[in-house]
């Protein structure tokens, strides 16, 4: 176990820093983040002058701040595609490879998936922030509520991070072994961009959904955290919210290394 | 006690075909038809620690399908397998940290970095104490020439000098059984002759089985002691491979390669 731990951290490392490199690419991703803020933040604007926004769970400012968030955070929180690395071993059949290395392969797979994220966010999350607070005052990204809400705003958001690799390496699961493409991963995919709040803070959902938008696993993605930035759930309420997350990442380990285990098993690695 | 004990090993594949004649594209979106495939009609043979054995066979008759086996990426149908007494597919992580592979088409270096961090980052897999991998390291280095390339990134290798680094790679840990899937494809000529020289001292120096597929007859010649023979997924030959030339060369001094090719003809590869 000590080895896996050491040698995935030395993984990490590595595969931070060679991300680390591509410092245009992380350039170019926040020009795509800070376009989609903005024309989020337009749409906003248009519906809560224009439309009776009285009794409205979120402010226009908390709303253009949740955009900001969504942005700024998206590589780590908001994308849980396959890890790129891993799906092409799975298509070209280096997962053989990775077979021959002395480690628990979930393990393995899961600090590459953690490391990509950090490594290839870590430009584009810095550009985007710049941009966030360096727009004019009606566009601009708002200081958290407290030093509390922020705090609680960063453990949330470490757990959140962990369920975003937890639900990748899940789909990564699925992806192996299938001769038959992407269809699975994407439908998998689609429900998550919906109910992580990436595209409409869940807090505006209708009402009598939102018990049930709290509870679903992928509001600790994103919402949950955000929600402690901007003050939308009490310092109080920390310890069942984050609890939650935290059963939610330990039961997307636990369904991804029972489907990764499976797989290789029954895995056929074409070719000489 | 044999230290690679294989018996009956089976394997079949599943392989989907498209219906063919008129409507063949519409009917094969809704109907498939699955065949059964044998790679792996029962091999058994064993060999013990030190020797450099070759597989040799044409494509597709389950000499890969062997080493995969062999090395805990499959598991077969049927059959057992015991390779320092573990079955690999049961006890894969303990029984790939005493291994060592080259696929001489897949790499297994890191793209973008220099070999020397690949090299620390496999320390840390196989947890190779640091004294120990100080050595090795040196020594790998020396005798595959490749010390002026340690802090070269893998993308920016020649294929001759990247295939030595993969080698070095896969030794860092002396390993006691070392698989080679075609380690001289793409080489020239001065490359293959290092390589297999290498090879040869490495076997001697520290004992380490060798298990080599090719389809270059002289590696085999030059490095192995014994020749199997796979195809159709059933042994044909097990033996020293001046045997196998005896039997199959038709006049004195044939081309390895035509020895081989009347081989395969004759038993109806």
């Amino acid at each position: 176990m000590s080895r896996t731990l050491k040698a995935c951290r030395s993984l990490f490392i590595i595969r931070v820093t060679e991300n680390l490199q591509y410092r245009a690419a992380g350039i170019a991703n926040s020009s795509i983040s800070i376009i989609w803020s903005i024309l989020q933040i337009v749409i906003f604007t248009i519906f809560f002058t224009l439309g009776d926004a009285t009794g409205a769970a979120m402010t226009l400012t908390q709303a253009i701040t949740y955009a900001w968030l969504t942005q700024i955070l998206w590589s780590i929180v908001g994308y849980f595609t396959v890890d790129a690395e891993i799906r092409e071993k799975v298509i070209n059949g280096n997962v053989a490879l990775d077979l021959c290395r002395p480690l628990d392969l979930y393990a393995h797979w899961f600090s590459k998936t953690m490391a990509n994220k950090i490594g290839r966010s870590a430009w584009r999350s810095a550009f985007t922030l710049i941009a966030a607070v360096g727009v004019p005052a009606a566009l601009r990204l708002s200081p958290p509520v407290s030093i509390e809400g922020f705090l609680l705003f960063l453990i949330s958001l470490c757990t959140g991070a962990l369920l975003c690799v937890a639900f990748a390496m899940l789909m990564a699961a699925v992806r192996v072994g299938l001769t038959w493409g992407e269809g699975p991963t994407y439908m998998l995919e689609s429900v998550g961009m919906f109910l992580n709040g990436n595209y409409f803070p869940l807090a505006l959902w209708p009402d009598f959904m939102q018990g049930f938008l709290l509870f679903q696993p992928f509001a600790g993605l994103m919402d949950i955290p955000f929600r402690f930035y901007l003050g939308l759930l009490a310092p109080s309420d920390a310890f069942w919210v984050i609890g939650l997350q935290i059963f939610w990442v330990v039961a997307f380990i636990a369904a991804g290394r029972f489907l990764l285990n499976r797989k290789i098993s029954h895995l056929i690695v074409q070719g000489g | 006690m044999a230290h690679i004990e294989l018996q009956e090993i089976r394997k079949t594949y599943k392989v989907h075909e498209r219906p063919t004649g008129k409507w063949s594209v519409l009917k094969g979106a809704f109907i498939r038809n699955t065949k059964i495939v044998q790679a792996l009609g029962g091999i058994s043979f064993s060999a013990n620690q030190g020797e450099l054995v070759g597989l040799i066979g044409p494509n597709g008759a389950g000499k890969s399908t062997t080493v995969k086996i062999m090395s805990g990426i499959l598991t077969p149908d049927s059959g057992t397998c015991l390779i320092h007494g573990r079955m690999p597919w049961k006890e894969r992580k303990a029984h790939v940290a005493d291994i060592g592979v080259v696929f001489g088409q897949r790499t297994q270096l890191w793209w973008d970095v220099p070999i020397s961090d690949s090299f620390q980052l496999l320390r840390d897999i196989y947890d190779i104490p640091k004294g120990d991998f100080q050595v090795r390291s040196q020594e790998l280095a020396l005798a595959l020439d490749i010390e002026g390339l340690l802090s070269t990134p893998a993308r920016q290798l020649s294929l001759g000098q990247r295939m030595r680094c993969e080698i070095a790679a896969a030794l860092l840990h002396r390993p006691k059984l070392l698989f080679l899937d075609e380690p001289t494809i793409g080489l020239d000529a001065v490359s293959k002759l290092a390589l297999r020289a290498f090879l040869k001292e490495e076997n001697k120096q520290t004992g380490v089985t060798v298990l080599l597929t090719t389809h270059d007859m002289d590696d085999v010649d030059a490095l192995c002691n014994r020749v199997m023979v796979i195809g159709h997924g059933q042994l044909l030959y097990d033996g020293a491979f001046d045997g196998l030339k005896e039997q199959y060369a038709t006049y004195q001094g044939q081309d390895i390669d035509e020895v081989i090719a009347a081989m395969y003809k004759e038993l109806a590869l």
